[in-house]
């Protein structure tokens, strides 16, 4: 195909992200702009957004959809210029190649789920069932407390209600945008293969910490022996690093998550008990054979699906995205959403801490001083009771 | 191991409350304000399911399934058993079930016939164009299998005659197919015919030399050369289409 070929010739970097142009057009409301292909087209598939039920058409266009056409660079680019110029280029070759070659049908591309994920405006049951979020386990392994969630019996297999796991996610992802809001630590957890990328993301848009690994037991518990290496900065209400608490940082207790979201619970039993010890509250993907006391906020979902893992860490993640920005935009306007750890106190300046580092030093000089003629009057004393001894005789 | 229900996760909320009541906290943590107006949802409770089956009979269902999940059914189900039962080798046929965005169900248009842009031509095809024709045109069931199953047959048929051809045009421009299945399994089976036929043919001379020993053994105690002359030595294996197992 035309298109690949000249993508090669410039550069492999130029395919970070494929989105065909084509793609654009037959998503949108418009119709297309060359006559000669619409009358190549059958009739009934000329346009989807002429469906009266297309969620395409008219004002109802999918946040989705709409977005497609205005795919921005990675916020990286910012530190790197070499990505925003292979950024550029590939748009450039975008422009004027991709109304070659055929029509491509809007199709699932699993990249997209983590380059522009779903916000939660876009979680509609169309979503979820495409994403296999509603395929449960065999009804022999389930847990009774999750009959609630449960929509049938399929194939031996029980089947989550889509409703159910529509609304429970619409929940968890309004209390992430407001512990974001309120400034909490925000802790994605996704320990299986193939999680770690969803986990991140999900991390980074929503200004939190992610884990992909295995969890320490005693990382909330005994957080100072093993968080010890972490470092830890103070900040101020517009995320910017505050000087002069290097001394209280040093001494200061090991950070603990004020929101746990975790994407298999099941194997992360430990991290859900320390929560609870801890009283943190946890969002979790109650599979039909995990037990929904575990968590604060369950989701009943498909864990073992990561497409539906993909879809609620970006929902997840978009969610403290908004936060973050709707905290940030209303420190610009001088309100602070936030409490700061009572005993931190105000920054010490350098020249307060060269102070003090004076006075340290005089007062450890005085004592010195004074314990040497202590000593010395001692030596004295005792020297005139031995002569006194002697003139006794 | 502790016992009973752990609901301290649920009520993280309350718990926190009754620390701030009593002063153990000098100050509320960032997640309060949000979980105080987002309470968790409930949990625990058995609800009745969703009825999937008309009640038979006007009677309750037994108590004690009275909560469970009940099974979903279709009216495709019932057509889709006919159609693989009478075409077993359609299962054999890989399927993908990977959905775009959930509505592929609303891009198809049955009436147009059994062949859809987007979609696999497979049995599901068959009964969903079966399902149609009798829905919509009121076609009883037999003659709208009859007819969705012809016009699927056609369809296979080409495919057929496509990959015949395809075959036939890559060969003739230098193609080099690998042995098929068959051929392989065949090679195999002529490979194990000739190990077994060199197996039998020491077996028989083995068995030749132990009739020979009791034989010379005879004929030197009586004298008798009798074997001899009868040429009693020369039992050969022939190469027969169908050799007699060693009893």
């Amino acid at each position: 195909m035309i298109l690949r070929n000249i993508a090669i010739r410039h550069g492999r970097r130029a395919l970070a992200a494929p989105l065909p142009t084509s793609q654009l057009r037959s998503l949108s409301t418009e119709t297309t702009t060359l006559p000669q292909q619409t009358d190549l087209l059958p009739p009934t598939f000329s346009n989807q957004s002429t469906l009266e039920n297309s969620a395409e058409s008219g004002p109802k266009q999918l946040r989705i959809t709409q977005r497609l056409g205005q795919a921005k660079p990675y916020h990286r680019a910012k530190k790197d210029p070499q990505i925003k110029r292979d950024f550029q280029l590939k748009k450039t070759i975008e422009r004027t190649t991709g109304k070659l070659g055929a029509l491509v049908e809007p199709h699932y591309e699993p990249s997209q789920l983590l380059v522009d994920p779903p916000t939660p405006q876009d979680v509609t049951l169309e979503l979820l069932m495409a994403s296999q979020s509603h395929l449960g386990h065999a009804t022999s392994q389930w847990n009774p407390a999750n009959s609630r969630y449960i929509y049938g019996v399929r194939q031996g297999v029980h089947i989550i209600s889509l409703e159910e796991t529509a609304a429970h996610l619409r929940r968890a992802a309004k209390v992430v945008e407001g512990v974001a809001y309120h400034g909490g630590l925000i802790l994605f957890v996704g320990t299986r293969k193939g999680q770690s990328a969803c986990v991140v993301r999900a991390a980074e848009m929503a200004g939190g910490c992610h884990l992909f690994e295995r969890w320490l037991p005693g990382t909330i518990t005994n957080g100072d022996q093993i968080l010890r290496r972490c470092r830890m900065k103070a900040i101020d209400q517009h995320d910017k690093e505050l000087q002069g608490y290097d001394d209280k940082i040093e001494n200061w207790q090991a950070l603990k998550p004020d929101l746990v979201v975790n994407l298999n619970p099941i194997e992360n039993y430990l991290l859900l008990h320390e929560c609870s010890l801890n009283n943190i509250p946890t969002i979790g993907v109650i599979d039909t054979d995990a037990n929904p006391t575990w968590v604060t906020y369950p989701i009943p979902a498909n864990d073992d699906s990561l497409r539906c893992m993909q879809v609620i860490a970006g929902v997840l993640g978009r969610a403290g995205e908004a936060g973050q920005k709707r905290r940030l935009a209303a420190a610009e306007s001088g309100e602070v959403t936030w409490l700061p750890p009572p005993n931190l106190g105000a920054p010490v300046s350098e020249a307060e801490k060269i102070k003090r580092n004076e006075l340290k030093k005089e007062a450890i000089l005085k004592k010195r001083k004074a314990d040497h003629e202590a000593i010395e009057q001692s030596k004295v004393t005792a020297a005139q009771r031995e002569l006194g001894d002697f003139d006794d005789f | 191991m502790a016992r009973g229900l752990n609901l301290k996760p649920s009520r993280v909320y309350q718990i926190v409350t009754q620390i701030l009541e009593s002063r153990g906290m000098p100050q509320p943590p960032p997640w309060y304000k949000t979980i105080e107006s987002i309470p968790p949802a409930a949990i625990l409770t058995r609800t009745q399911p969703v009825q999937h089956r008309e009640l038979r009979k006007s009677k309750k269902r037994k108590p004690s399934r009275m909560f469970h999940p009940q099974p979903i059914e279709y009216e495709e189900d019932k057509l889709r058993r006919d159609f693989f039962r009478d075409h077993p080798w359609e299962l054999a046929r890989p399927r993908i079930v990977l959905e775009n965005d959930g509505r592929d169900g609303q891009k198809v248009d049955w009436s147009r016939g059994i062949q859809q842009p987007g979609r696999q031509l497979s049995g599901e095809s068959v009964v969903q164009r079966q399902l149609w024709l009798m829905n919509e045109q009121g076609m009883p069931n037999s003659q709208a299998y009859d007819m969705a199953r012809k016009e699927f047959y056609h369809l296979r048929h080409q495919e057929d005659v496509e990959r015949r051809v395809a075959r036939e045009e890559a060969e003739w421009v230098g193609a080099d197919f690998a042995k098929g299945a068959l051929e392989v399994s065949m090679e195999l089976e002529d490979k194990s015919y000739e190990s077994w036929k060199s197996w039998a043919e020491k077996e028989v001379e083995v068995l030749n030399r132990q009739r020979d020993g009791a034989y010379t053994a005879a004929v030197t105690e009586h004298g008798d050369d009798t074997f001899e002359r009868l040429g009693g030595d020369d039992i050969v294996v022939e190469s027969t289409d169908t050799p007699d197992q060693p009893s």
